[in-house]
This record gives C-alpha cells, structure tokens and sequence, in this order.
C-alpha cells in the first residue's frame, strides 16, 4: 500500500515537475528575444559569439533619439493611434450596440464583414488601400494612416464591444428606472459603470494594434507620418543594430504599460454578471 | 381616499397580433398582497409591467393611489419591485444597492445610511455592506433585492417570480419571511408566479389568468373551493371534470344527468335545463365502497381501472360508464383492479361548470 502510495507522489512530483519544466521553456521562449534587444540597446563592443555585452552605455538611446529623431516620430505614432482608437470606438460603440442588443437579420454575414479585413493578408488590403489612398490624397497624413489603420481596429472594438453590450442586463437597468432613476441617471449610474470595463478594453486593444501596425503604416505613410514600427524598420535596413534595439526598446514600453492597465484596471467579473442560480 | 392602491380598468396590451392582456381589470385593495397566478405566458406579468410602466396599454388606464400614471413613466411611479434574477447592481455594494433609491431621491447622506441600515435589519443582512452581489448566496442576494425595494417605503411592492431561482426549501422559508414582511410594514404588495402552492400560502386575493384574461379573483379558500371555469379547477389542484346535463333547476339544487344517473348538484348561476355542462369535483372529495346493496342518492356504479399506491393515500381511476373519475382515497380499504364499486359524490362538493366560459371576469 505504502509503496503504491509513494509509487503516485512520485508520478505526481514529476507531473510537477514536467509542468514547470514545460512553464520555463515557453517563459524562455518568450523572453529571450526581449532580453537580447535589452542588452543589445546598452551593450558596447558587443561583437562576435559573447553572450553577454562586456560594457554598458546610454550612447544608443542618445542616437536614436537625435539621429533617427524619436520625439517627432513617437508624436506621430502617437496622434494616429488616438485618432484610429476615437474613430474606431465611434463606430464600435453604435455598432456593438445594434449587434449586441437587437435582433437583426443577417447578423452573422454583417460580423463576417466587418471581420473581413482581418482576414485577408494585411500586405493585401493595404495595396488596395495605398491605390485609393494616392488618389484621394490622403497619402501621408495623419488622418490618412489613421483611417487605414481603422478597418483593422474597429473589428476588435466592435467584437469586444458588442459582446460587452450583449451581457448588460436589460434587467438590471429596469430595476433602476424602478428605483426612481430617469434614463440619464440610469446610464451614468448603471449603464455607464457596467460598460466601462468593455469599452476600456476596447480602446487598450485598438491603441496597440494602431500602435504596433506596420504592413498598413508601410503602404501609407510619407516623410510627416513615420511611426515607430516604420522607423524601427528603416533602421535595420541602414544598419545600426544598436540604434536598432534602443528604438525596439522605446517601441515596446508603452506596450508594457498597457499589459499593466489590463491588469489592474479590467478585471472581466466585474463586467456584468457574476449571480449565482441564475 | 379610495380603497383601491392600484387599479387596472379594461387593459388591453398587445404585441404584434398576440393578444397579451385582454381587457383585465383588476382592483387591489390597500394593504393587501394579491397574487397574479397563471402559467407562463398568460399575460401575468404584461399586466404587472403595465404597473410599473414598462409597458404602456394599448387600451385602458391604470392607477396609482387614485392617480391616473398610465403615462406616468416607470421612474415617477414610486414603487419598489423585487427581480426573479434578482436584478441587483453587480458593480456595487450591498450597501449601495440598497442605497441607490435614496441616492437618486437626493437624499442626506447620514439619513440614507440610517434607512439603508434599517432596511439591511429587516432582511437579516446586517454585517454584508461592504459585500458584492455576486459573493452572497441566491437567498442572500433576493434579501438585498427586497431591502432595495423597501428602503423607501414605496406605496406598492411589487414582485415577480422572486422565489423561481431559489431551492425549494429556501423557497418555501422566504416565502414566509415576505408574507411577515409585508404584513408588517402594511404595504400593498402584487406578486407574480405560476406555482399555484405559493399562491394559496401567500395571498390575500389571488386573481387566476389564462390566455391574457382574469379568470377569477378570489381569496384562496374561494379559487380552491368555487373554482369559476374549467382552466382554475384544473390549474389549482387535483380536479374531476364529468360531462353531465341539467336536467331541472331547483331552488335548492340541480339535479344532472351523468351517462343516465341522477347526480344532485348545490344551485348556480346562469344553468338551465338541457345545459351540457361539467360537473367538477376534487378526487379526494369522492368516496368509494364495494357494490353491494342498494345504491344511495348521488352514488353511481363504476370499475376500478388502476389503481395507485401513494404512500399516504391512494389513488384510483375509475370506470363510470367509459368515463374515468379520479378517486383518493385515505381509507385503509382498498379496491382492487376490476371490482366494482359504487362512487359516492357528495352533494355539497359538487361544482356546476360551464365549459363555453372562457374570460369571465371583464
């Protein structure tokens, strides 16, 4: 019987154990890629088959910053994400409702279309957009680049939103006008509070995909609009990889930075439900 | 002052051509708890969203405390209402749901945490304030529901289904703590439900609705005893419906042809000789003995088709001339399948129900 019993804790511990194991490779996997960029941003004389830099500076960062002129860039980057997120959360917002909320027919072929340009290769649909683009002279503008970047995140707003505006209760805001609340107080009260975990998440999710987009920025930008992902790009084809991963580096922190708001700020149970027996 | 606290006068609300509610009227004294008893889609609760407002009636008024609010929107109404989902504010506490009345009212903030307080004390809930709906159990959770209601004192309580999400023990203790509740507090108080059971331990006055029509209204002794059609008798308990003809109409009963017996029934409205109508009776009304010796008046002959054993009681399907009556009976005497017996159905349990009467309260 002891044995037997030893026999299992043992399976169990390896189990275990082949689960950390498991747990480490992909934490490695993930993170490594990371941790050469970072030490590539401040190594110096980093040459040849040394796995680790043998002198740290901040000279990269001062580089790209000056050289490759990050201010202007991160303010470009910066405005078109802002103006791809408002547009695409002034759709969304109508559109999630209605889809959401109300019984219409065809409402499975509308969400396919409206997901349709996040299906087809981006390399794809930003040519077609570039040709229309060139024409309308919207090429190198900051509304230009933010309307591309729209048809790929409105689909997100509009999915988080409609499934958000779906699980509202029609209930509980009945309860509220019983309670005495006229419909403004009801939405600001009840409406607004249970939405704004949703409508939060949206706008995360659309900033970093305006944030992070390279094929559609690629196919529209001109010298006023370089974001980022573009100059980050530019930079590898002129060669300094130092210049390089400081610039990956300063692409990736507000990334971090939104990682942590998800964390904190959107916490899903407290979206709408969460009764027992119902 | 009237002594109605709520009145619907021939309301008439439809949706598409679905007719939900056909011209109801229903008066509800102030004080008392009446109970809209149906089953599902039965206009129950269209007539109680007209009450709150969420429904407005195509025809008809309702009234409030003698007001006229048919077009008083559902926030001015002054009412509380308790959610068969509970419907609490899942992003706020016990506490500020409760509140959520008296904050809308601009109430002072110390008065509101002394009513709110006071509320929370009459629901046994003290010491969960600071809880969040979803971490207190379904009983817990409808208490927070009914403290929310009542923090105002409303004129009328309304509650629909408010027990359907609970366990059936936790049900049935509720079911008390609201009776106590709103004996207590003196409040008018409607309750929507589809459990006939709730009903008649609960009510004041019940008022039974079928296919958007009151059917009766009545004390509960009244529904259950004197059911008014075919659909209360048989929604309300166990019930025997017989075919029978009036043959004569006396002043002190009706005597009916049952398959070619004479069945005395006690006097009713609006029959008249050569009537087809039913004769209802409830199974555990109806006596049974062994055919033997001459029969009595009111007892005709029948075969005991299956019988049932139930523990406290039996029950017996009886062959009365190709008509199945249904007998229970506690007696330790049993029939068995095939004997043949003398069914005895007594003269002052007999209904006289007319199967044409569909919506009889207009």
């Amino acid at each position: 019987m002891r044995t037997l019993r030893q026999y299992l804790q043992a399976l169990l511990n390896a189990k275990k154990l082949l689960a950390y194991t498991f747990l480490l490779c992909f934490f490695l996997w993930v993170t490594t890629p990371f941790l050469m960029i970072l030490l590539k941003s401040f190594g110096r004389n980093w040459f040849g088959k040394l796995w680790f830099p043998p002198e740290f500076t901040l000279d990269w960062y001062k580089w790209a910053i000056t050289v490759t002129n990050v201010p202007e860039v991160l303010r470009n980057t910066l405005v078109i994400a802002g103006i791809a997120v408002t547009i695409s959360t002034l759709i969304a917002i109508p559109t999630g409702w209605a889809l959401g909320r109300r019984q219409i027919p065809g409402k499975e072929v509308i969400m396919s279309t409206i997901l349709l340009p996040r299906m087809i290769p981006p390399i794809a649909y930003a040519l077609g957009v570039a040709q229309i683009f060139y024409r309308l002279h919207l090429i190198d503008t900051h509304i230009g680049v933010a309307i591309a970047h729209v048809a790929i995140c409105a689909p997100y707003a509009i999915l988080v939103l409609s499934s958000t505006f779906e699980g509202l209760d029609e209930r509980v805001l009945e309860a509220a006008s019983v309670c005495g609340a006229n419909n403004l107080r009801t939405f600001f009260h009840v409406t607004l509070p249970l939405v704004m975990p949703g409508i939060l998440s949206s706008i995360i999710f659309t900033f970093t995909t305006s944030y992070n987009e390279f094929t559609l920025t690629l196919m529209t930008y001109g010298p006023k609009t370089i974001t980022l992902p573009v100059r980050t790009y530019l930079a590898v084809g002129e060669g300094y990889w130092e210049v390089t991963s400081a610039l990956s580096m300063i692409l990736i922190i507000p990334s971090l930075f939104v990682l942590f708001m998800i964390q904190r700020q959107v916490q899903p149970e407290k979206l709408v439900g969460g009764f027992k027996g119902v | 002052m009237s002594d109605w606290m709520i009145e619907l006068v021939d309301i008439t609300k439809r949706y598409g051509n679905i007719v939900a509610n056909d011209h109801v009227t229903l008066r509800i004294r102030r004080g008392e708890l009446m109970t809209l008893l149906g089953p599902s889609g039965c206009g129950k609760t269209t007539a109680l969203r007209c009450i709150t407002g969420q429904n407005i009636p195509d025809e008809g008024r309702v009234f409030i405390d003698g007001k006229d609010v048919t077009d008083v929107p559902t926030h001015r109404r002054e009412l509380g209402m308790v959610f068969q989902n509970f419907a609490l504010f899942p992003h706020m506490t016990v506490f500020e749901n409760v509140e959520f009345p008296l904050m809308i009212r601009r109430m002072d903030k110390s008065e509101r945490a002394k009513l709110v307080r006071d509320a929370l004390k009459l629901v046994r809930l003290e010491g969960y304030e600071k809880h969040y709906p979803r971490q207190l159990s379904g009983g817990q959770q409808q208490r927070v529901g009914l403290a929310r209601a009542l923090v105002y004192r409303p004129k009328v309580l309304l509650l629909d289904e408010p027990l359907s999400n609970l366990d059936a023990k936790l049900r049935e203790e509720m079911r008390f703590e609201i009776k106590d509740l709103q004996q207590r507090l003196g409040i008018t108080a409607v309750y929507v439900t589809h459990d006939q059971e709730e009903a008649l331990a609960l009510s004041d006055r019940v008022a039974v609705m079928n296919k958007g029509c009151v059917q009766q209204v009545g004390t509960p002794a009244e529904i259950y005893d004197h059911p008014a059609t075919k659909f209360v008798a048989d929604f309300i308990g166990l019930s025997d419906f017989i075919p029978a003809k009036v043959v004569a109409v006396e002043p002190e009963r009706v005597v009916l042809d049952v398959q070619g017996e004479r069945i005395a029934a006690p006097p009713s409205e609006s029959v008249s000789p050569g009537l087809d109508v039913l004769l209802f009776i409830r199974p555990n009304d109806v006596r049974l003995r062994a055919a033997e010796g001459d029969r009595q008046p009111n007892e005709i002959a029948g075969v005991i088709a299956k019988s049932t054993y139930l523990g406290d009681k039996f029950d017996y399907r009886v062959d009365v001339h190709g008509v199945e009556v249904r007998v229970q009976t506690h007696g330790a005497e049993r029939f068995d399948n095939g004997q043949a017996v003398y069914v005895y159905l007594p003269h002052e349990r007999c209904r006289i129900i007319l199967e044409s009467l569909v919506c009889p309260v207009r």
